[in-house]
């Protein structure tokens, strides 16, 4: 109890808690903008973060996301222009409500539903990762050598609409992880004689440049697009809702396990959990034929599982160090820099931790509900600065965020070659999030191999004797099985040209 | 902008060709045949494996009709082009001149001229860039003390 204790006096102290208030407002305008995401918002937070110490550097990142996911639904329903990819399943259908003129009633089911799909995956997150901590804290480098295969081809699996591109990006992420000193033995490889890149590729310009550089260079051709605002005001968001969450009471809770599962699945997040609620939401209901013309039990569904998703998304991250969404992907990288191996061994050694990032998770959703209220009321204005003024500011954040991760002009050259590639890749339809899981995984991944190797005599029989290892590692097989099916030329379902 | 897949398939194939013919220059753990080299190898070999059955698909398409690169529809527009190579020049401008001409005139240029460029008002833009400039200078700079390149201020600063 006395961990509890620690987390509490942690948390509730006045600078942790001026960071969660700050990053906060910081969430909200950044998801509330088109084109900002919420993992963006977290790319720019990490340079800042970096000088903190673990507990209000893990509360920046948690409350940013929380409000960024949920302030992408505003703009949705005003512009018609999702503010995070996370609130895009159902852009439209609140645009059309707001067209029928129920503006009030869609920004009141996306806050309340957010809040509560929120508090309901960070449940779920407090129960089940401590009881799977300790089945973990048995696991050898074979298991954790499967376990973050089987995540890694998750990732390519459900995360991605072309699983050929995903997992070509995913093994760029593990090759980009290759460079600098090997793991195992202490071999520089792939450093050309560079002395910077002798410590591997930093994570964090490569971060900034990924999400943040290449969605400037997207923002700098489409400037000019910008959605028309509706001139409704908002009025009483609460009026009606209470007829609205008992008619729909199931949706949430169907919304919200939606989520936290598809949160939990390493590699799908926010934005995949939305559109599959959506779609699931769509098939079970009464009434199919209004979804689509501004019907609100899509809107339960798909809001309540974006938020859920998020506390989702670190149960395979807090206890198995392998991240659920790229943002997670971001956390643990952060942990890793900070000197912490994430993993069932920080529930043993500080669990004071962990119970601050469950507390924290409660609080974020707590602060929503009154700052998000204040967002909806104020979202005129917060959508009124311009993108031509809001790019250039960005970029400059983007570059001192770089160079103070090295402190040199290595961070900064980084971030601009990240950056460029990673515009091309998601120019061809390769999506960069695999990219990222490889590289933050890539050497974890390989230290577990190698120490399997070295143990089992290089044998691979090794790899499957023990029994959790032989069932993660059959399952990653029988998956890898199908995945081969699906992408070779003369498999049933050929994937069409995108 | 696209090229044909085959296209991405035949660069990420060379890629990872090189890739591998650089491993064999790692030396090997002594009497074991796994070393350094060993996982370089498999992820480059994964990649040979994607990068073929790109250009299997990309050699379809083209077959089918398709072109090897396919522009969008901002690169017809020279505005737009110009937007784009000005963000990169931006960045390039940085890292060639932050160290000489020090943070604070680069940040507040580069700004500038982007704003100018996207159509704010000249008071405006000065303004912002000016007063974002200097923040952002007080928040690194001083508060988390990253040594931002000082250049021509240094005898100010």
């Amino acid at each position: 109890m006395s961990a509890v204790a620690t987390a509490f006096g942690l948390v509730f102290d006045p600078y942790v808690l001026a960071v969660i208030m700050g990053s906060a407002v910081f969430g909200m305008f950044v998801g509330a903008m088109p084109g900002l995401t919420a993992t963006m918002a977290t790319a720019l937070l990490v340079p800042v973060t970096f000088f903190m110490s673990p507990v209000p550097a893990l509360g920046a990142i948690v409350t940013a996301t929380a409000m960024a996911i949920f302030a992408g639904d505003i703009p949705a329903a005003m512009l018609r222009m999702p503010g995070t990819p996370a609130s895009a399943a159902y852009a439209d259908e609140s645009y059309e409500m707001t067209k029928k003129g129920q503006l009030d009633l869609c920004m009141g089911v996306n806050l309340v539903f957010s809040v509560l799909g929120g508090i309901f995956g960070v449940i779920i997150l407090i129960v089940l990762a401590p009881v799977l901590a300790e089945v973990a804290i048995n696991f050898s480098s074979f298991e954790y050598f499967w376990l973050a295969c089987l995540g890694l081809t998750c990732a390519v699996f459900i995360g991605t609409g072309d699983p050929l591109k995903g997992l070509l990006s995913l093994f760029i992420g593990l090759a980009i992880g290759c460079i600098g000193i090997d793991p195992a033995a202490g071999q520089p490889r792939f450093t050309f004689g560079n002395v910077d890149l002798l410590s591997g590729i930093n994570f964090i310009p490569t971060l900034i440049g990924m999400f943040a550089v290449s969605e400037l260079l997207r923002g700098a051709v489409t400037m000019e697009k910008a959605g028309k605002m509706v001139q409704q005001s908002v009025g009483n968001m609460f009026a009606g809702l209470g007829g609205v969450t008992r008619k729909y009471w199931k949706n949430f809770i169907r919304g919200s396990v939606i989520g936290t599962v598809i949160g939990a699945l390493p590699g799908a997040g926010a934005d995949i959990a939305a559109w599959v609620s959506y779609a699931v939401s769509k098939k079970l209901s009464k009434e199919p034929e209004k979804f689509g013309t501004g019907h609100i039990e899509g809107i339960v569904d798909s809001t309540s599982a974006n938020n859920s998703a998020l506390g989702g998304a670190w149960i395979p991250a807090l206890v198995f160090g392998i991240p659920g969404d790229s943002i997670t992907a971001i956390v643990i990288g952060v942990l890793y820099m900070k000197g912490m191996n994430p993993g069932p061994t920080v529930f043993l050694q500080t669990p004071e931790l962990i119970y601050a990032v469950f507390i924290i998770f409660i609080l974020a959703n707590l602060i929503m509900f009154p700052l998000g209220w204040a967002a909806i009321k104020s979202a005129k204005q917060i959508l009124r600065v311009p993108r031509n003024i809001l790019l250039p500011v960005i970029l400059i954040f983007c570059m001192v965020g770089s160079f103070a991760m090295t402190n040199s002009l290595y961070g900064v050259v980084l971030m601009v070659v990240m950056g460029v590639f990673g515009w091309l890749l998601e120019e061809h339809g390769i999506p960069v999030a695999p990219l990222i899981l490889g590289l933050v995984l890539g050497e974890m991944l390989e230290q577990n191999f190698m120490s399997s190797m070295i143990k089992s005599n290089g044998s691979f029989i090794g790899f499957l004797d023990r029994p959790i290892a032989g069932t993660l590692g059959v399952l990653t097989l029988l998956l890898w099985g199908a995945m081969l099916w699906k992408v070779l030329p003369f498999g049933r379902r050929q994937p069409a040209a995108a | 902008m696209r090229f044909n897949d085959a296209v991405v398939g035949a660069a990420f194939l060379l890629i990872a060709a090189a890739m591998i013919a650089m491993t064999f220059s790692f030396p090997a753990f002594p009497g074991q045949q796994y070393g350094p080299s060993l996982f370089p190898r498999i992820i480059g070999a994964g990649i040979i494996g994607c990068s073929a059955l790109l250009i299997v698909r990309g050699l379809r398409e083209r077959a089918a009709g398709g072109r090897w690169l396919q522009p969008d529809d901002w690169t017809g527009n020279p505005r737009r082009v110009a937007s784009f190579a000005l963000m990169l020049a931006a960045m390039a401008f940085y890292v060639v001149a932050s160290e000489p001409l020090g943070f604070i005139p680069c940040a507040f240029l580069i700004q500038l001229v982007l704003f100018l460029w996207f159509g704010v008002r000249p008071l405006t833009a000065g303004v912002v860039a000016a007063t974002m400039t200097l923040l952002v200078h007080w928040f690194f700079g001083s508060m988390m003390r990253v040594p931002l390149p000082r250049g021509i201020l240094d005898s100010v600063l």
